[in-house]
């Protein structure tokens, strides 16, 4: 196996497959009612972005302005027990967690614990051994009735016992040595377990699996790329390009039950930075998909970033909310994408209702009739440099309040040189690189989704630069807090209708976790990691 | 409030620095700063990389070049000259390729052919010469997908002249000429000198560094090199060396003066056009 030598010997003596590990007397009773998943949440937190909006917004109201300057620790649970992985010297929490029935599940690559939400003590972990991938991240699991799903970095689907930790079944759905890997939390609809895919080093086409929740039987794939007789084949020079064309899936995607449609973010177009050998749109990399979560099937598309040259890799949160416009009730999804561009759709349809910069950027000669933007060439990569802006956004969440009726991103203003190594006309991988020039300074901006304008900002202060790689996610409440951070270990909440600093602590790292909310026992926690520790916050009695 | 808002606060967000930081761009989580890499020669960053994603053994680099003069000769005409497809399929992300570390399967394969789809056997060729080829196959596999060791092209593609009359324009008001002088001597390549004179990085330089002047609510003030600032403290170094952090309460104001700003506004309006033109008329300055 040319890809996996470097580790067999090192897992040698290791299990091929993963193994439970109980850690606690303590049996928990999880069992998650399939219904609940995708409403409000207050009791629990059941899915990746707490409802399927991914508004991340809590109608809790026990932590609120007057009261939030007694927050404090409640517990804080530290993963000892993983050292350093592959390209991570130490661990990183990354994902959103999961809390049903008292127990919270949370990850990092190859790994899964289940916590006592009371107390945070681990209940039992599990332990994958990988053979390949990525170990760049792990976004969280799933969870359906008494069954928790978790994807590994070489794309295994792997189905626990909530309770136990036990394997119940595992199925692999792509190939590590092809440069697939795996870093997402599966979203649950209905019976379908869908999974999304990451790797963009070897040119191979994203897609979408949905799998039977209690068989792991495949139900369907949508290929992020058209296939032979598509008419968006149009959109590439061939057929060969768009069936290696990228477009990963590696965010979990959002949903509206009453229109039946899933909605998708993808990823960069491949080859990545060389655009040459690929003239077109190239669709549907760069988009947001609308699909029928029944059979994947395409209903709709907006295409965020046509022919990107970028890895503007379109991955942020696309949010779901209904709002009167003109006289109209609309419902909406808005994305703060990568590519700088902010846009507010109508979700039954897909047609732009905004799309604007929110950030300065210059590489857009302007919109498509359909609102797309329109790319400037000389902005592309090339042999001598192209400067242009940084990634504007990334996967950390963004959420939306219905109450101020304003979007939260944590915005990234800053520009690096890309260049093009590969001027070929036949380019390959990635074909080129980019390297941020001059200060980067990260914007906490309350944008309103139905002008696109800021109706405040924070910029952070930072004498060094904002990391795209790693930064603050934002949750919301009804009772006005919006909590994030900045990249210099502070926790911080402010107030979201005004963007006022209401309260902040210094942590042992950078927030880089999902934020949650939830009620239990009466009593209101909030729930993020920040490097290797894992906070709850709550009041004091 | 406790936290009232520093008008100051926004010039220090605009003197956020990135101190030479050499950057790279990933899987992900995109175009990054990745101070990792900043002191990596070209070999340890495409062993990392390598590491980092995978991508199995290094290529024998010595064979590939005597399989690569096969290659071209019996493969190329189907496979293209780089093996990325032409006629025949695409080998970057064949099957037999990937699954193959050192040539344990592909001289076999390559022996046999796949007479079944069109393609020949070579089973003339010695054992020797069928790894060389599987090797030239490797090392192509790693030059699409190891992008550590991805190299700049020369990037040498401006007009020197037109470069000269930017910075006669441009840069004069700050610079002296003697700013200049040799500077296109005092980068590792062109890409450096280019990365170097659009943002400077500051290293130890104390004519480079953000400095400022914080005013405590009693109306005492501290000055010096500003290492670190958030929304809740600065950190500076005053002009005796010493280090203070002092926290950003109510009544206290922060001035920060970053020397480089000019360079910052700068990188928000040049074009391409003239970073290649002053880049092409530096590198002249040897």
């Amino acid at each position: 196996m040319r890809l996996s030598m470097g580790w067999c010997a090192a897992f040698a003596l290791a299990a091929l497959a993963g193994a439970a590990i109980a850690v606690s007397q303590v049996s928990p009773h999880v069992m998650l009612d399939p219904s609940a998943i995708g409403k409000a949440p207050t009791t629990s937190w059941a899915t990746f972005n707490g409802d399927y909006t991914a508004q991340r917004y809590s109608r809790l109201t026990q932590i609120k302005p007057a009261n939030v300057g007694r927050l404090a620790r409640h517990w804080v649970y530290k993963i000892t027990e993983v050292g350093a992985q592959r390209g991570a010297p130490v661990p990183v929490i990354k994902c959103t967690p999961l809390m049903v029935a008292g127990v919270l599940y949370i990850t990092i690559p190859d790994h899964v614990w289940a916590l006592d939400a009371r107390t945070g003590d681990p209940l039992w972990r599990y332990d994958w051994v990988d053979r390949g991938g990525h170990l760049v991240g792990q976004r969280g699991v799933a969870l359906w009735k008494t069954t928790v799903y978790f994807l590994t970095p070489d794309n295994w689907l792997i189905a626990l016992d909530a309770n136990t930790g036990k394997e119940l079944w595992k199925k692999n759905y792509a190939d590590a040595r092809k440069q697939y890997f795996s870093t997402s939390a599966p979203l649950i609809v209905k019976n379908h377990v869908i999974v999304g895919v990451g790797g963009d080093a070897m040119d191979m086409p994203g897609f979408l699996d949905s799998f039977d929740p209690v068989t792991g039987e495949l139900q369907w794939t949508w290929w992020s790329t058209p296939r032979k007789g598509d008419a968006a084949l149009a959109t590439w020079p061939n057929e060969a390009a768009s069936d290696h064309g990228g477009g990963m899936t590696w965010m979990p995607g959002t949903c509206d039950p009453e229109l039946n449609l899933i909605y998708w973010p993808t990823g960069n177009t491949n080859p990545v930075f060389a655009g040459q050998g690929r003239p077109g749109a190239n669709l549907w990399t760069e988009a947001i998909v609308a699909l029928d979560p029944d059979t994947g099937k395409l209903k709709w598309y907006f295409q965020v970033s046509p022919h990107d040259t970028h890895d503007f890799d379109n991955t942020t949160a696309p949010i779901l909310f209904d709002r009167v416009v003109d006289g109209k009730p609309r419902k909406l999804l808005a994305q703060a994408a990568r590519n700088g561009y902010f846009v507010t759709l109508d979700r039954i349809t897909g047609e732009h209702v905004v799309v604007k910069p929110f950030v300065p950027l210059d590489w857009s000669a302007g919109l498509s009739p359909q609102g797309e933007p329109i790319p400037i060439p000389d902005k592309d990569p090339t042999v001598g440099g192209s400067i242009n802006i940084v990634n504007a956004s990334n996967w950390e969440a963004p959420a939306y309040n219905p109450k101020t009726g304003l979007f939260y991103v944590n915005s990234v203003e800053g520009k690096a040189i890309y260049y093009l190594t590969d001027s070929s006309a036949q380019p390959s991988g990635y074909g080129g690189t980019g390297a941020g020039i001059g200060p980067a300074t990260r914007v906490l901006q309350a944008i309103d989704p139905l002008t696109g304008n800021a109706a405040w900002r924070h910029a952070y202060p930072n004498l060094n630069n904002a990391p795209s790689t790693l930064g603050p996610s934002i949750l919301t409440t009804a009772s006005n807090l919006l909590i994030t951070g900045d990249d210099q270990k502070n926790a911080i909440i402010f107030s979201a209708d005004k963007g006022q600093i209401l309260w902040h602590r210094e942590l042992s790292a950078s927030e880089s976790s999902g934020i949650i909310t939830y009620m239990l026992d009466g009593k209101q926690y909030i729930i993020f990691g920040a490097g290797d520790s894992l906070y709850a916050w709550s009041l004091p009695r | 409030m406790r936290y009232p808002v520093f008008l100051a606060l926004l010039a220090c967000a605009l003197a956020a620095i990135m101190a030479g930081h050499a950057a790279r761009a990933g899987a992900q989580e995109g175009v990054q700063p990745q101070p990792a890499y900043q002191n990596m020669t070209p070999e340890q960053r495409a062993a990392a990389t390598r590491a980092f994603l995978g991508l199995g053994p290094e290529p024998d680099k010595a064979a590939a070049a005597r399989g690569g003069a096969i290659y071209l000769a019996s493969c190329a005409f189907c496979h293209g000259p780089q093996a990325r497809g032409a006629t025949g399929a695409s080998l970057i992300t064949s099957d037999e390729v990937l699954l193959d570390d050192h040539g344990e399967r592909l001289v076999a394969f390559l022996r046999r052919g796949r007479p079944e789809k069109g393609m020949p056997a070579f089973a003339t060729m010695t054992d020797a010469e069928l790894k060389d080829i599987a090797e030239f196959l490797h090392l192509q596999v790693e030059e699409v997908a190891n992008r550590g060791a991805y190299r700049v092209l020369n990037i040498l593609v401006g007009n020197a002249a037109n470069g000269h009359a930017y910075v006669d324009a441009h840069c004069m008001s700050c610079h002296a000429a003697e700013a200049f002088a040799h500077i296109g001597n005092r980068y590792r390549s062109p890409d450096q000198l280019q990365r170097g004179w659009v943002w400077p990085a500051r290293g130890g330089d104390a004519a480079l560094a953000v400095t400022a002047t914080v005013k405590a609510a009693d109306g005492a003030t501290i000055s010096g090199r500003a290492t670190q600032v958030s929304d809740f403290r600065i950190t500076l170094v005053d002009s005796v060396g010493q280090t203070h952090a002092i926290d950003r309460w109510p009544g206290v104001t922060v001035q920060c003066n970053d020397p480089l700003a000019a360079h910052q506004q700068m990188i928000n309006t040049l074009t391409n056009d003239d970073m290649h033109n002053v880049t092409a008329y530096l590198n002249t300055l040897k």
